[in-house]
């Protein structure tokens, strides 16, 4: 009977815990199966697989937005954390966060392949079931609490993505791109599994909770730094796990795969991947870090200050090469990508600042990486868009084919220019205030240790040099005259296509203008990670 | 009789082996592979490890060797090129590599204390002998830890202690990632074979 018992709570916590909280993530995949029957039965022919798309996303935006209020207006000012499916996961408000952007991110992708209609309607059902997988895998990066579930999630977010860069079948292009993420996500994959099982195997747990109680009992037990074979063993453990997810940032060593998977793959999946799993990853880190650095001793906050100098470090190397190596592109795909390298290098110094400095000043680091997370799903997924958009009408994705279109997609090209002000840094674009955030952490940082000064240079050297290669875009797009004027008579854009520029870009002039609503709600988030 | 199913499985694990060595031709190669995998898996179900043995069979016997299979289909290009050519600086590396490691073996093996796993409290858990070993694996998927049920309920304390023991106590079960694995199965199912499949568009079939 004591079994029974046993039972009946697990089914009461799941049914009355767990599966309320993971409405949105059922959506998903409820839509995901609905697209597959779809064919399946024949209705794809009444109701277009975008359709069911859109409607699937939307639904689970609602779902997550639903949340919103029962977590940020409920008054409580740091909620519980609830932990779901017998503390897999973690309901808290990053999560609620991290659920909103990525639900809004789909709906606008799903929004955008409407309108660009990169999968036809035969491919359909195939493109939008593995958008929807990766997006659910990024879902669970953002929420995972296990060391099981990061492997997974990480791996469910990625391996569709890989299937994404090839879809384009018959483009030699794409499908050479395809197998090169394929090849560097399965190292990086098992990478990042031997740092699990190395942490997992040394602290006798795999929950993010349980290392955050047991790693004082292993680090700093014998005197001086790395004494203990536990402890390099956990050294080497986050090293790895780092590096796996360096890898889905694009950070500097591990960037190779990212300018030829988006320049092989279309705009708009180049989108999606400089978005929705950096998104996730990013709060993966968030955790990750709390997880393994968050204990209260001095030891671990040396382990900490020493990893968040390391991820400085690599912070300004991504930014400086990423920044260096766009300026030489003729391509505007493989441009944006090596912009959207330099930019997890700022976003990254969010979280550098965070380990660095620790306490009430490091937490204006994580404000910042989530406000600059905020403003980069609109900017970064509306400079792929308008690269999509141009690339339908004009059928070229070079910039000295841009030249003069202004006068022919003066709204396609207005948005344009606010992404790139706004991924330059320039008020009252949204870029502007999420750079300033994460550099007034890191200054603050600097306090404690100068190499954050250091980097906090480097990242407003590097910010002063992106002007020259976003500026390159604008001018072509403006100042430039048309090769050949004829070519441009034909080009418009279409209503639908306007709209979603619109939808992309007000909500960056408003992050830029309206800082007080949302920066309220990061530093709730952030604070919520700490407390 | 678990003697000789013993010495039945042992030999034909190891007679397996030698087999696969010896063979020249690839199919042939992967057939021996399957009598040795699946004599081992015979050896881990008269343990008493029936999960690990089932697992044996359905990853190594079941996946990997068809996986061999399929692979040696697919690249080979006719009949002759199924026989492997080995050079000679290739035996003497493979050679090296496999007395080594017969050494680490054989050290390993004879550093143990046999008469002490035997008696002592190194040997096989008479709990698991009669193949109990699924169940509290299952219960792990649910999150109920058997061993700790086993010894809370072999402790005769009072039953309300007890519940409240276990409602306080969380352990973690795996059912999430097993059914989101589906999930994510399903979804790379699709990708796999839209990747596979060609293009059934009727204009492209004008085209060619």
């Amino acid at each position: 009977m004591t079994f029974e018992r046993l039972l009946d709570d697990l089914i009461r916590d799941t049914v009355h815990v767990s599966l309320p909280a993971f409405i949105a993530e059922l959506i998903v995949c409820a839509t995901i199966v609905i697209l597959l029957l779809g064919r399946l039965f024949g209705t794809d022919r009444i109701v277009t697989p975008r359709w069911v798309a859109i409607v699937g996303a939307t639904l689970a935006f609602a779902a997550s937005i639903g949340q919103f209020g029962e977590v940020f207006a409920s008054g409580r000012s740091p909620i519980e954390h609830t932990a779901l499916f017998t503390g897999l996961l973690i309901h808290d408000p990053l999560t609620v966060y991290m659920r909103i952007l990525l639900c809004g991110f789909l709906v606008l992708m799903t929004w955008l392949t409407a309108v660009s209609g990169i999968p036809d309607r035969e491919d359909g059902p195939d493109f939008h079931t593995l958008l929807f997988g990766s997006t659910l895998g990024a879902l669970l990066m953002a929420q995972s609490n296990n060391l099981l579930m990061l492997f997974l999630a990480v791996e469910m977010t990625s391996v569709p993505g890989y299937v994404l860069v090839g879809f384009q079948k018959g483009r030699r292009q794409s499908g050479e791109a395809a197998l090169k993420y394929l090849v560097y996500g399965a190292g990086a994959a098992g990478v990042l599994l031997y740092g699990t099982s190395l942490v997992a195997g040394t602290l006798g747990t795999a929950s993010l909770a349980e290392i955050a109680m047991r790693m004082p009992s292993v680090v700093g037990i014998n005197a001086g730094p790395l004494a203990s074979p536990a402890e390099r063993t956990i050294v080497l453990g986050s090293l790895f796990i780092f590096a796996g997810l360096a890898f889905k940032l694009a950070l500097v060593p591990f960037h190779f795969w990212c300018p030829d998977a988006f320049e092989g793959a279309s705009a708009e999946i180049a989108g999606f991947l400089s978005v929705a799993p950096k998104a996730a990853a990013f709060a993966l880190l968030v955790r990750v870090v709390q997880s393994l650095f968050g204990a209260d001793s001095g030891p671990i906050e040396d382990l900490r200050h020493a990893f968040g100098i390391g991820l400085a470090v690599v912070s300004a190397l991504t930014m400086t090469l990423g920044n260096l190596a766009a300026f030489g592109q003729s391509n505007v795909k493989r441009l944006f990508a090596y912009s959207t390298i330099a930019h997890a290098g700022y976003l990254l110094m969010g979280v550098a600042a965070w380990m660095v400095a620790g306490g009430e000043a490091g937490l204006r680091g994580l404000e910042g990486l989530f406000y600059y997370l905020a403003v980069y799903v609109f900017m970064n997924l509306g400079a792929f868009a308008i690269i999509a958009i141009i690339r339908n009408a004009t059928f070229s994705e070079e910039i000295d084919d841009y030249a003069g279109l202004w006068a022919r997609m003066p709204i396609v090209c207005g948005g344009m220019a606010v992404c790139c002000l706004s991924l330059i840094g320039i008020w009252p674009a949204g870029g502007f205030i999420g750079k300033f955030m994460v550099f007034a952490a890191s200054l603050s940082a600097g306090w404690v240790s100068p190499v954050m000064w250091a980097l906090v240079a480097a990242a407003a050297i590097n910010t002063v040099w992106s002007l020259f290669y976003y500026a390159r875009v604008l001018r072509a797009m403006y100042l430039e005259s048309p090769t050949d004027s004829d070519r441009l008579e034909e080009i418009e854009a279409s209503p639908f296509a306007n709209a979603l520029v619109l939808a992309l870009t007000i909500p960056v002039l408003l992050l830029g203008v309206f800082v007080e609503p949302l920066s309220r709600v990061t530093a709730f988030v952030a604070r919520s990670i700490v407390g | 009789m678990t003697t000789f199913l013993f010495w039945l499985f042992a030999l034909a694990a190891c007679g397996g082996a030698l087999a696969v060595v010896i063979e020249k031709n690839v199919v042939r190669m992967a057939f021996w592979l399957i009598v040795s995998l699946a004599s081992v898996a015979g050896l881990f179900f008269l343990l008493g490890a029936d999960f690990v043995g089932a697992t044996q069979l359905l990853i190594y016997v079941g996946g990997t060797i068809v996986l061999l299979i399929f692979g040696v289909m697919l690249t080979a290009t006719g009949p002759l090129s199924r026989t492997m050519t080995v050079t000679r600086g290739e035996h003497v590396l493979a050679g090296v590599i496999g007395v080594s490691l017969l050494c680490v073996f054989g050290v390993s093996v004879l550093a143990v204390d046999w008469e002490e796993v035997e008696g002592g409290e190194l040997g096989v858990e008479e709990r698991y002998a009669d193949g109990g070993t699924t169940r509290p694996l299952g219960l792990k998927l649910i999150g109920i830890d058997g061993e700790k049920l086993r010894s809370e309920v072999g402790g005769r304390r009072s039953e309300a202690s007890l519940d409240a023991r276990l409602s306080t106590r969380k352990s973690t079960g795996y059912l999430l990632p097993f059914e989101i694995a589906s999930v994510h199965l399903l979804v790379v199912l699709i990708g796999a074979a839209y990747l596979a499949r060609a293009k059934r568009r009727p204009h492209e079939r004008n085209r060619h």
